[in-house]
């Protein structure tokens, strides 16, 4: 496939909307039908599909806009950020395989990395030239990181890491993994923590795909074995990697794939338009019902755009974003939830005689639905969420 | 006013100190305080009167009302002030030497017009008429009252048979008035719910069972952090609303309305819960806070706006 990169990038002080019409106008004449998830002809892209329309959309300005030029981005605002993420959001196009590296690793490497680091690695992640993972959680360590046990020990200026990780996102294709260890035991909590960049092709590194409720493999056990990484490795000082992990994580909570509330309403699109394109499915959107649920949807996902453009004003405004992020991870994963189970319970009526735009909406939602489970457990489980509201916002009292 | 120094936060708590100024006075003595303070030309021009504020000041400066629970049809004044801007009725209303009440449902055609609160007060009453609107003498016409949800602040029906109309409203400038009163509406229901909030996280904090305070219960700290998350989206849902997208188009507030009053009723009626049997008492003052916002969703029925939502969705999809 072969993408229109050779377009100029318009200047955002031209005009408030010169950004967002660039993206719109790019994104629409370039991404194939095969790759929208509201097409009938839609094909699962590959993985090389999928990192040639990204790398594409980094060439034409739509990736990278808030890095500094130096590491190859396009040292814009988050405001610009916003823009093209609500024409991203408008299309049904594949998920990001790039995010880890582009929403994680990037900006921690640009908070503590060696000037060697970010030449090395930021312009890459942008290009769509490595892939990296997440590797934070352990089987007794997921919410609760203080417990994580993958330990770090330093020897003749390498460092030997032993461990397991486990629920690794993109595991299996990652070149490099963003890897959480400490170099003390567990009874020192958040001391001695520290961060590397460890390449997945290192001797002792294991994967070990897990099955999902989805029936895909995207997620992994990750085994370190007496693994040896040079300390070029390592990102920031013990501590230092992780405090500055923390604060990335709460601006990242809130601005992370900001396209969502716009892609919600393209998937409600998606479900409508699939019911109208069939005489028989038509007739149930005439029901008081199903137009009440729809409204109410349409409903939270106007409140989700409002925080995500609040919290941008905010940021923007040189407002720190604290705990805030987690409003807008419950809100949106609470609200996409409940959209795809009600979506399943329209698609779960569809007859296979139904239109191709009907089936083809069958096959989307009750994958959908399956995979939503996981919404309100990765990034940080709603209870989590729920309780960083609750003591860090409203400062609650849990003793007298 | 042009000063870009000005701040809506700071407004609201200039606000506050009005309505708390005019907290336990009598109608017309609040009508006075508020009058005086200028708070029904807020979004009203400068060379008709008013402060020349955007809806962005209106915001907070009604939710403070609601969170305070002024019990006075300040969002009626101000819309119907905005709307006759530049008249001498718009005037008097933003002077406060004249009040207005509005009713959201019935006509002048049908003969009836429900839905009104603050009648027996007021000078006035706004009705839909044709496509537009009529501002009546309220003496003119016969009131009826209905205490059913609210006794204290009733519900109003008014028979319409001979009502004298003192100003029209043109289509144009009623479909604004609506606009403008799902904003104010919604900020109001969003402070009433931001007041009940913070009633239950203050009583939570301090009420101990079982040697610690009911705040560190994880049930208790979930639902307190599931109110506040909502308080927020709502503020944010109606900011969204009156801000233009990068196009320069206008947005529907309908779904930042809705949203306001649903939340706003699942915020306070768990706040009445929070407070245990205390929330049920006519002491605890949580209950006028539902009344006001169950009136303001009875009289714009919500539900059917949300399903009006649904049905336009499917139509433009």
């Amino acid at each position: 496939m072969t993408y229109n990169i050779e377009v100029a990038h318009p200047d955002p002080a031209t005009s408030r909307s010169a950004y967002r019409a660039h993206a719109r106008e790019w994104l629409r004449a370039n991404l194939p039908s095969s790759m929208r998830a509201d097409s009938v002809d839609y094909k699962t892209p590959s993985l090389n599909e999928c990192r040639d329309w990204e790398e594409a959309m980094y060439r034409a300005g739509l990736a990278g806009m808030t890095w500094p030029k130096e590491y190859g981005g396009y040292g814009l605002t988050l405001r610009e950020h916003l823009a093209v993420n609500k024409e991203i959001g408008a299309l049904m196009m594949p998920e990001s395989v790039g995010s880890v590296g582009k929403e994680l690793a990037g900006p921690i490497i640009m908070a503590v990395g060696t000037e060697e680091q970010k030449q090395e690695f930021l312009p890459k992640i942008l290009a769509m030239k490595n892939y990296w993972c997440q590797g934070f959680s352990e089987p007794e360590a997921g919410s609760d990181l203080v417990r994580l046990r993958t330990r770090a020990v330093e020897e003749n200026g390498n460092w030997r890491i032993n461990g397991q990780k486990i629920w690794t996102s993109g595991a299996m294709k990652a070149d490099y993994c963003l890897l959480l260890t400490r170099t003390g035991t567990v009874a020192d909590k958040h001391k001695g923590l520290l961060m590397f960049a460890v390449p997945m092709n290192t001797h002792g590194i294991r994967v070990v795909p897990i099955k999902s409720i989805d029936g895909k493999e995207s997620f992994a056990e990750v085994f370190f074995d007496d693994v040896v990484v040079p300390d070029s490795a390592r990102l920031g000082k013990p501590d230092e990697g992780w405090s500055a992990a923390i604060r990335v994580l709460s601006i990242e909570r809130a601005t992370n794939r900001m396209y969502r509330p716009w892609r919600f309403e393209a998937e409600l699109k998606m479900l409508v338009a699939a019911f109208k394109s069939d005489p028989e499915l038509a007739k149930l959107l005439e029901d008081g019902y199903y137009q009440r649920r729809i409204g109410q949807i349409a409903t939270e996902i106007d409140g989700l755009k409002g925080l995500i453009e609040q919290a941008v004003d905010q940021m923007a405004g040189g407002a720190p974003i604290g705990a805030r992020g987690s409003l807008n991870k419950l809100f949106w994963s609470e609200t996409h939830q409940a959209f795809a189970t009600f979506a399943y319970e329209m698609v779960s009526q569809i007859k296979p005689t139904a239109s191709a735009e009907a089936l083809r909406a069958k096959k989307h939602f009750t994958t959908a639905y399956l995979f939503a489970r996981a919404e309100s457990i990765y990034a940080g489980v709603s209870e989590v969420q729920l309780d960083i509201i609750a003591q860090r916002i409203l400062n609650l009292p849990k003793d007298l | 006013m042009s000063d870009d120094s000005l701040r809506p936060e700071d407004f609201a708590e200039a606000a506050g100190a009005a309505i708390t100024d005019a907290e336990g006075k009598s109608f017309a003595e609040k009508t006075a305080v508020l009058a005086e303070n200028g708070l029904f030309g807020v979004i009203v021009a400068e060379e008709q009167g008013g402060l020349g504020l955007d809806l962005s000041f209106g915001i907070p400066i009604v939710a403070v009302a609601g969170k305070l629970q002024l019990r006075y049809p300040l969002v009626e004044q101000m819309l119907v002030a905005s709307a006759l801007a530049g008249e001498d009725i718009g005037a008097a209303i933003v002077g406060g030497e004249k009040t207005a009440a509005i009713a959201w449902q019935g006509s002048l055609e049908e003969g009836y017009a429900t839905h009104a609160t603050f009648v027996a007060d007021a000078d006035y009453v706004l009705v839909a008429s044709g496509e537009g609107a009529a501002l009546l003498d309220r003496a003119s016409g016969e009131v009826q009252e209905d205490p059913s949800l609210d006794p204290d602040y009733p519900q109003y029906t008014l028979k319409l048979e001979g009502a004298a109309t003192v100003a029209t409203l043109s289509a144009e400038a009623f479909a604004k008035l609506k606009f403008k009163a799902k904003v104010l509406y919604g900020a109001f229901a969003a402070g009433a719910g931001e007041g009940a909030m913070d009633r239950a996280a203050s009583h939570m904090a301090g009420r101990v069972q079982f040697g610690r305070p009911l705040s560190a219960k994880q049930a208790v700290r979930h639902t307190m952090a599931r109110m506040k998350l909502l308080t927020e989206t709502s503020y944010a849902g109606l900011q969204r609303a009156i801000a233009q997208d990068e196009f320069g188009a206008a947005r529907d507030v309908d779904t930042a309305f809705a949203g306001a009053i649903g939340n706003s009723c699942f915020i306070i009626e768990k706040a009445i819960h929070l407070h245990g049997g205390m929330g049920f008492t006519w002491e605890l003052p949580l209950h006028c806070s539902l009344r006001d916002v169950r009136k303001i969703d009875a009289a714009f029925n919500t539900g059917g706006v949300v399903k009006s939502i649904g049905k336009a969705f499917i139509a433009a999809a």
